[in-house]
């Protein structure tokens, strides 16, 4: 793959640029949509951020392509200092979540409008065009007017319109969220190859967590208009740095516990998991654990047993419901190599197989 | 966005009202048809009839002839006409950069222009008309003393129309992202306005244009009011006189009005069906 960037006679075979979001505020009326956001993007890197819905994702990418002005802070891409410059001067690719394509132009036209604005020749747009169009596989569809495609061939003709003009970063809205699932996947790979293969430093939003896992160099989680954390998709998932990034990303069970030692805590139904926090707690305290569902096993029998609720075959997993004497929902994910162990059993009994993703103060 | 709302996107007549209909059954629908046919021909036909009926019931053009030969009917026909396109001009001018921005950039104010543009339906048009002149009092005589403030008075008058009819046209589409897709491709506000949104608004264009000239074509009271003989003043004055002349008047009123619509319309509806090969290129290159 990353060979072909170089065939190219460097046409691709240049390593994206770094970009900064340096303490971004911005509000709106009584919302503050962005505050003191900090984000700093590698060259080439994907980063995609992810959060809640009205957390500032959408923003922080407008502010990015210069579509919203920031009320303070300075977004850098390269060394330049692009915070007061206009969107049509910024060289940023930008793929919208809504169908964006110019309904009055063919495929072909919209690729070349980048380029046709510049006052490129025809010939070097066709040229342009016909190389771009081949990078997303629509080159038979070139003279069809968007209405004329569907969803998924649209985002990519909007995917190549941003390419055309051979962009400094390249930003992506949700650009998959309209697509149904077969699609959305399939389309995301080739979103993943085409970034990597030109080596662009690419922001991309997205509400789905698998995608975000899937694709991402680094992961931006945000919340209420800041960065909670940026890290690699491993790291945030079994890593999180605050309760809510352990919350959003994948699924936690909270369940109350006592500290034993300075990296042990005996936790309710499950009992004793290894963690590792700083500032330890006394032993003695009583504190509330975060454990994802595949760091508990079941085992038949035991006295300190939970109920199963149902049972949910997932491919490589099965989701177990499980709920405890204390009437505690638990969610337990084992192998499906394990499926013997619940097969007939209407209880099981718990053990931890992993670390305690967080432990924080107080049960409650 | 479109789903929420289907009852004003969908086409007029289907879904809710045409189930009723269906029930009543087709000869409902014929004597609706019909009567609403009447409703507007018997008019013009008898009209027509009457405009050619010399003494004693004989078939005879006089009255168009000696209309033709009235320097005044050509005149004031020309004076219309230069009215209603300096009107569309002007209205044009003025109101697609400002329904735009308005989408683009006072989404919040969108209601607001709406009402504005309806206000010269509900205040007395002398009311309006006494208003555009004070405004433009301290202009040159260029403006002031000529049909110029005619044509100034009608892009206010017919604002109801040509304000609902680009609004509506902006609506249909997207335009806030188009307009933002464009800008992060490199495109500045003439650029964008002559590929993305000239062409994207065309419908509405056109409707504008039209719902104004006509307007400009039919328009009595105001031009009365500043003493210009348009054509519906000359009209009415011929009426004092002569009736069998006035009702040819506004046939050929009619004809007038219908000629430019039925051009523009012809004139862009071809435009669209080449449009499958790429036009803009061809003029934009050399
Ligand atoms: N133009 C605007 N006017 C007023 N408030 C706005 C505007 N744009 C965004 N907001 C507010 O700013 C906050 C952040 O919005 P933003 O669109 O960035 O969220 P998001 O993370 O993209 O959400 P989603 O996942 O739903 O797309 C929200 O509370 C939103 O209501
Ligand atoms: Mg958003």
């Amino acid at each position: 793959m990353k060979t072909k960037t170089n065939t190219q006679g460097g046409r691709y075979g240049r390593s994206g640029l770094p970009v900064e979001f340096d303490g971004i505020a911005r509000n709106f009326k009584d919302v503050a949509a962005l505050k003191s956001f900090n984000l700093h993007a590698d060259p080439g890197e994907l980063i995609v951020l992810l959060g809640p819905s009205g957390c500032g994702k959408t923003t922080a990418l407008r502010v990015l392509a210069g579509l919203e002005m920031p009320d303070s802070g300075r977004v850098t891409i390269g060394n330049h200092d692009v915070t007061s410059l206009p969107a049509a001067k910024r060289n940023i690719g930008m793929v919208f979540q809504s169908y964006s394509l110019f309904p009055n132009m063919t495929a072909r036209e919209n690729v070349e409008f980048g380029l046709r604005v510049r006052g490129q020749k025809q010939s070097d747009r066709t040229a342009r065009s016909n190389e771009l169009l081949e990078l997303i596989g629509l080159k038979d569809q070139a003279d069809r007017y968007p209405h004329q495609l569907s969803g998924g061939q649209q985002q990519r003709v909007a995917l190549a319109r941003a390419l055309a003009i051979k962009p400094e970063v390249l930003v992506l809205d949700e650009p998959l969220s309209a697509l149904d699932a077969k699609v959305r996947s399939s389309l995301r790979d080739e979103i993943r190859r085409i970034q990597l293969e030109l080596g662009i430093t690419t922001f991309f939003v997205t509400h789905d967590q698998e995608e975000a896992l899937a694709i991402a160099d680094r992961i931006a989680v945000m919340h209420q208009g800041q960065l909670e954390q940026l890290d690699t998709p491993l790291a945030v998932y079994t890593n999180p740095a605050t309760e809510f990034v352990a919350e959003f990303v994948g699924t936690v069970n909270r369940l109350p516990g006592k500290v034993i030692n300075s990296n042990t805590v005996e936790v309710a139904t499950v009992g004793p998991i290894n963690y590792a926090y700083d500032g330890a707690f006394p032993s003695g305290s009583q504190v509330e654990v975060l454990v994802r569902p595949e760091s508990i096993g079941v085992r038949d029998g035991g006295d300190d047993t939970c109920r199963v609720l149902a049972k949910s075959f997932l491919g490589s997993t099965i989701k177990l419901t499980l709920l405890d004497k204390s009437d505690r929902l638990i969610i337990v994910a084992i192998p499906t190599s394990e499926a013997a162990l619940v097969a007939n059993s209407e209880t099981v009994s718990l053990y931890s197989r992993g670390d305690a993703l967080l432990v924080k103060d107080g049960a409650r | 966005m479109v789903t929420i709302a289907p009852d004003i996107t969908s086409k007029p007549g289907s879904a809710n009202n045409s189930s009723d209909v269906l029930r009543l059954g087709r000869p409902f629908r014929y004597i609706v048809l019909t009567l609403v046919g009447l409703f507007f021909i018997v008019p013009i036909v008898s009209s027509a009839r009457f405009s050619f009926l010399g003494n004693h019931n004989s078939f005879t053009i006089s009255a168009y002839t000696q209309l033709f030969g009235t320097a005044q009917f050509w005149s004031t026909l020309f004076l219309s006409a230069k009215v209603g396109v300096g009107t569309v001009f002007l209205t044009l001018l003025l109101l697609i950069p400002t329904v735009v921005w308005v989408h683009v950039r006072l989404p919040k104010l969108r209601r607001v222009f709406e009402a504005a543009s309806l206000l010269p339906l509900v205040v007395p048009s002398v009311v309006v008309t006494l208003g555009v002149i004070t405004s433009f009092r301290g202009l040159p005589n260029i403006i002031y003393g000529t049909p110029v403030i005619l044509s100034l008075e009608y892009v206010v008058l017919a604002l109801p129309f040509s304000y609902r009819a680009l609004d509506s046209a902006v609506q249909s589409i997207d335009l806030k992202t188009l307009v933002e897709a464009g800008q992060s491709l490199g495109s500045g506000w003439i650029k964008l306005l002559r590929y993305v949104l000239l062409p994207n608004l065309r419908g509405g264009i056109i409707g504008a244009s039209i719902l104004t000239f006509a307007f400009c074509l039919g328009e009595f009271a105001v031009a009365s009011l500043l003493s210009f003989t348009t054509f519906p003043v000359f009209l009415v004055q011929v009426g004092q006189l002569a009736a069998s002349q006035a009702v040819a008047l506004s046939l050929l009123a009619l004809l007038f009005t219908w000629i430019p619509l039925a051009v523009i319309t012809i004139v862009f509806s071809q435009r669209r069906a080449k449009r499958s090969t790429p036009v803009l290129d061809d003029l934009e290159i050399s």
